[in-house]
C-alpha cells in the first residue's frame, strides 16, 4: 500500500487502491488443491461420456480474461459440490477439435453432462460461487 | 512452447508475454527486435505464455499460468522472477538502446525509488487500459467498464469488426486472433526487413 500512495502523491493522480488496481509485484503462491481435473481429447470419451452421474465441463482458456475470473469461483464450487457434481476442465486452444464438436462459440462454457449425455449449458456464467452453484446444479434437478 | 537449448535459458532472462492481446504482442515484437544484436546474440528471450501450465512449471516452480496472463513476469537466470513495472525496468535495463536511461529506475530518494514507482503505475495503467485496444484476453477493470463499453459501441457503428457476446462474462472464440510471436532467435517474417 505504501508504494501505491507514494505514487499517487508523486503524480497527483486521484486513484486509489480501489479504482486503479496495481499489479503484483511478487509471485502469487496458489494452493495445490486443484480441485477440477483437466480432460484432454484423448480422455473425454472416458471420463465425461462413459462415466456415471452428474458431471460439468468447463471449456476455457487460460488466456480468457473471463475464464481467468471465474477460475477461483469455480475452484470454491467444485469443492462445495464435489458430493453431488464432478467438475472438469477442457481447454479450447488445446482442444480445438473437442470444442469445434461440441460447437463452443466462446469461453467460458460450462456444458452439464448426466450418464454421458448433455442436459444443460451455460455461456459466461456471473463469476458468483452462487450463480455458478446454480449452473452446474441445476440441470440435474429437472 | 517451443524448447530452447538448456544453456540458453539459464544464462538469459527470459520474458514472457501474452500473445494473446495486440498490444502485448506488438510491444513483444519490438523487445525481440531491440534484443538482438547484430552477431545474432540476444540479451533477453521473448516468449509466449502459451496454454500449457506444466511447461511453465518447468520454468519456475513459482510460475502460475493464470498469473503469467494477468501481469508481465520476468524470469531470470538466478532464479528469482520479476513482475509488473519491475520487470519492464529489467526489460529496459537488458536493451541495448534502453539501458542508458534504464539505470534512473534504481535511484533512490529518502528510500523511495521515483522513477520505478512512477514506472510501476504507468505499467499499471497500460495494463488497464490494454481492452481499449481491442484485446478481450486482459480483462477490463471497473473503473474502465463505462469507457470500454463506449469504445466498443463506437467500433460497431464505425464499421470495426465486432464481435458481440451473448453475455458480459464471455469471449467469443472468434474474436480471439492469436498470432503467436516465435521464441527469440527466430524474427518474424515483418521484423527481417526492419
Amino acid at each position: 500500500m505504501q508504494p501505491l500512495i507514494a505514487q499517487v502523491i508523486l503524480i497527483g493522480a486521484p486513484m486509489t487502491s480501489e479504482t486503479l488496481e496495481v499489479p503484483r509485484t511478487t509471485p502469487r503462491r496458489r494452493g495445490s488443491s486443484d480441485s477440477i481435473g483437466t480432460v484432454t481429447g484423448s480422455t473425454f470419451s472416458s471420463l465425461i461420456l462413459e462415466a456415471e452421474g452428474p458431471i460439468a465441463v468447463e471449456f476455457m482458456s487460460y488466456g480468457c480474461a473471463h475464464c481467468r475470473a471465474l477460475e477461483p469461483v469455480i475452484e470454491k464450487v467444485a469443492e462445495t459440490v464435489k458430493s453431488r457434481v464432478k467438475i472438469f476442465r477442457v481447454n479450447t486452444a488445446v482442444e480445438e477439435e473437442l470444442s469445434d464438436s461440441y460447437e463452443i462459440l466462446g469461453t467460458p462454457t460450462l456444458i452439464m453432462f448426466l450418464n454421458g449425455r448433455e442436459v444443460g449449458r451455460v455461456e459466461g456464467p456471473h463469476p458468483t460461487v452462487s450463480s455458478v452453484v446454480t449452473a452446474v446444479t441445476q440441470p440435474f434437478e429437472s | 512452447m517451443s524448447q530452447l537449448p538448456e544453456i540458453q535459458r539459464q544464462t538469459t532472462p527470459i520474458l514472457l508475454f501474452n500473445d494473446e492481446c495486440a498490444v502485448c504482442r506488438r510491444i513483444g515484437h519490438w523487445v525481440q527486435r531491440s534484443a538482438q544484436s547484430n552477431s545474432g546474440e540476444t540479451s533477453l528471450i521473448v516468449q509466449p505464455i502459451g496454454d500449457d501450465p506444466a511447461a511453465l512449471l518447468a520454468l519456475h516452480p513459482d510460475l502460475d499460468i493464470w498469473d503469467a496472463y494477468e501481469t508481465i513476469h520476468l524470469l531470470m537466470p538466478d532464479g528469482s522472477m520479476k513482475l509488473g513495472g519491475e520487470a519492464v525496468a529489467e526489460v529496459l535495463r537488458s536493451l541495448p538502446n534502453t539501458k542508458w536511461f534504464a539505470g534512473c529506475f534504481a535511484v533512490s530518494i529518502f528510500g523511495f525509488h521515483p522513477f520505478q514507482m512512477t514506472l510501476n503505475l504507468s505499467y499499471a495503467i497500460l495494463a488497464d487500459v490494454r481492452p481499449l485496444f481491442g484485446c478481450e484476453s486482459c480483462g477490463t477493470p471497473g473503473w474502465l467498464r463505462p469507457i470500454a463499453s463506449i469504445t466498443k459501441w463506437a467500433k460497431g457503428v464505425f464499421g470495426e469488426n465486432h464481435h458481440s457476446s451473448p453475455t458480459p462474462h464471455f469471449t467469443s472464440l472468434a474474436a480471439r486472433r492469436v498470432r503467436p510471436l516465435p521464441v527469440s532467435g527466430e524474427l518474424p517474417p515483418q521484423a527481417r526487413h526492419i
